[in-house]
């Protein structure tokens, strides 16, 4: 200690040493805590490496060149070095626990960007396009026999290929490209003379003919002159230009409707 | 199964006044045909046309009752004494007659555009349509009034095609949308007779569309046309439409494939009844004037009629000989 300082009274001081590694992921537990963190408490935290190190994501695929087209597809070599005459789905295993596989398959098979392991018959040919003119693929998803989609846990698709895979099918079933069975619809036995007012020409009315109007107070008509003598009775003291009939009409004009007019309202 | 399809062929009654649609379109036509004599042209509903064309339409139990794709069921086993089967077969034949009533072939419908109100004043109040649909249960759709306020006021009866998509929407019919597939249009028409499936487009216009719509009609004469090109009358034979097919193509005199098909067929009955029906709606023409004076019958009518009325007077020809060479060898054997 130097002269003139004072010495500083510390209570107590923890001796400079390194710091455990316990120690330390104590301190960050108590911090995680106090923020409420979302990360889990007990998760040791990556060593972070500096930028050069960081793998280098890899390529991204290149588009399939069945994109415009997807029904070639099914009709090239690769196909049926692939599948052969088998639909896409035959020999497809789904990866679950236990003997029961779940009655939903998954909910899709590409999760934020990357493919799942073990992907389904659809999601793992980038080929296949579910489409509503690629009509062999669609084919392949319905029942020979009954005509009905497959379900899910059949075929192993995830639960959205099997969406686009109905749509696709239900559009093919209108365009008229897949066959759909229609109900018997037994022959109509109404009278169709369309003769009945709904059907028919009825006469129109005299009101709809041209020149004139629906409503006759549609165009300004001038008030009935009985109307305006009774006015011009009434308030014969107070008009101020009694002799002309243009002001007098001006005038009564400014008097409330008469009530064949307010009815039709 | 064989003999009892020729049973059926057998035990068919001559029949028969059916389908008893547009009663009062029928009695008005009755009425002008008993009060003009012959000079009117037949029309589709009557007795002598309607017995000609379900002759010519055949009775194919098997065809009529084939199995479709449905829902799967196990199959169900019935032992039967002779008796109880010749039961079941009547009444099998009297199913398929009801599902043989050909549908109505109608002019097409006039179209509505009655105004019923003009109230200016309602202008630039709303900015959309409104229809009202006359709810009542009871009444037919066609006697339901449905009219339109537009935005600007006026207060018409609803188009046609709106009355249709309104009643669907309230009183939904199956197998009818309310907006028509797209299979319906012309481009793709196509892709569907390219599947031969001409059947199953017509019951789908049946149950899509009204009879006397400009649609129902126009899919029709496609399918009747795409038919006639490609000479696929078998895919109509013993089903609903075959009827219609054949007054469509006698009305417009392009017999001549259909004719060509009986007789490679050895269906010399339906040639001689088409062309009797022929002549019934063209009593003008060459072939029925000699028929008539001749009193022709058979091989000879089909000849004569092939000699004026036909282009392809040559392969009728061909048939014909191909078919009596084959009578001539069945006899002699």
């Amino acid at each position: 200690m130097r002269s003139g300082e004072r010495r500083r009274i510390t209570r107590w001081r923890l001796p400079p040493l390194p710091l455990m590694c316990e120690a330390k992921m104590a301190l960050r537990l108590g911090a995680a805590l106090l923020r409420g963190a979302g990360r889990r408490l007990w998760a040791r935290e990556a060593p972070r490496l500096c930028g050069s190190e960081t793998a280098s994501k890899p390529p991204p695929a290149p588009p399939s060149p069945y994109q415009e087209r997807p029904w070639e597809y099914l009709e090239s070599e690769e196909y049926r070095a692939a599948y052969g005459d088998k639909p896409v789905w035959e020999g497809y295993r789904r990866n679950h626990k236990g003997a029961v596989p779940p009655q939903r398959t998954r909910r899709a098979c590409v999760r934020k960007g990357k493919p799942v392991g073990n992907p389904c018959p659809i999601c793992r040919d980038r080929n296949l396009h579910v489409h509503f003119r690629n009509v062999k693929l669609l084919d392949q998803f319905i029942c020979p026999h009954s005509g009905v989609i497959f379900h899910p846990t059949h075929t192993g698709v995830c639960m959205k290929q099997h969406k686009l895979l109905t749509k696709a099918i239900e559009q093919a079933q209108d365009h008229g490209l897949l066959w759909l069975q229609v109900p018997y619809v037994p022959v109509p036995r109404d009278d169709f003379s369309n003769r009945h007012a709904a059907v028919g020409r009825t006469p129109a009315a005299p009101a709809l003919a041209p020149g004139r109007l629906w409503y006759p107070w549609y165009e300004r008509q001038p008030p009935p002159p009985a109307a305006l003598a009774r006015l011009r009775r009434l308030y014969k003291g107070s008009l101020r230009e009694e002799a002309a009939p243009a002001a007098a009409g001006a005038t009564a004009d400014g008097s409330p409707a008469p009530p064949s007019q307010g009815g039709a309202e | 199964m064989a003999a009892l399809a020729a049973r059926a062929r057998a035990a068919r009654p001559w029949r028969v006044w059916r389908a008893p649609w547009g009663c009062a379109a029928r009695r008005g036509l009755a009425e002008e045909a008993a009060g003009e004599g012959k000079a009117t042209v037949p029309a589709f509903t009557d007795e002598a046309v309607q017995t000609l064309l379900y002759k010519m339409t055949g009775l194919d139990l098997q065809k009529v009752f084939r199995p479709v794709r449905q829902e799967l069921k196990p199959p169900k086993y019935k032992l039967m004494t002779e008796a109880q089967l010749e039961e079941a077969t009547r009444k099998a034949i009297e199913e398929a007659k009801e599902k043989l009533t050909m549908p109505p072939v109608l002019k097409e419908r006039e179209p509505i555009n009655d105004v019923l109100a003009d109230d200016k004043f309602l202008e630039g109040t709303e900015t959309t349509k409104y229809v009202f649909t006359d709810l009542t249960y009871s009444i037919p759709h066609r006697e339901r009034f449905i009219v339109v306020r537009e935005p600007n006021g006026v207060l018409r009866k609803a188009t046609w095609e709106e009355r249709d998509r309104m009643i669907q929407i309230f009183f939904p019919k199956e197998g009818r949308r309310v907006i028509p597939p797209v299979m319906f249009k012309d481009e793709h028409l196509v892709t569907v007779f390219q599947q031969d499936r001409h059947e199953d487009i017509l019951n789908r216009c049946i149950a899509q569309f009204e009879p006397d719509s400009p649609d129902y009609i126009r899919v029709h004469h496609r399918t009747y046309d795409d038919i006639d090109k490609h000479a696929k009358y078998d895919l109509l034979r013993s089903t609903r439409h075959f009827g219609g097919m054949v007054w469509y193509l006698v009305n417009r005199k392009k017999t001549d494939g259909l004719l060509l098909d009986m007789i490679n067929r050895d269906l010399l009955d339906d040639a001689t009844s088409l062309i009797t029906l022929y002549h019934m709606l063209h009593p003008e023409c060459q072939s029925a004037k000699e028929a008539k004076e001749g009193k022709l019958q058979g091989v000879d009518l089909i000849k004569v009629f092939a000699r004026t009325e036909t282009q392809k007077e040559g392969y009728i020809q061909l048939a014909l000989q191909a078919y009596e060479e084959a009578m001539a060898t069945s006899t002699a054997s």
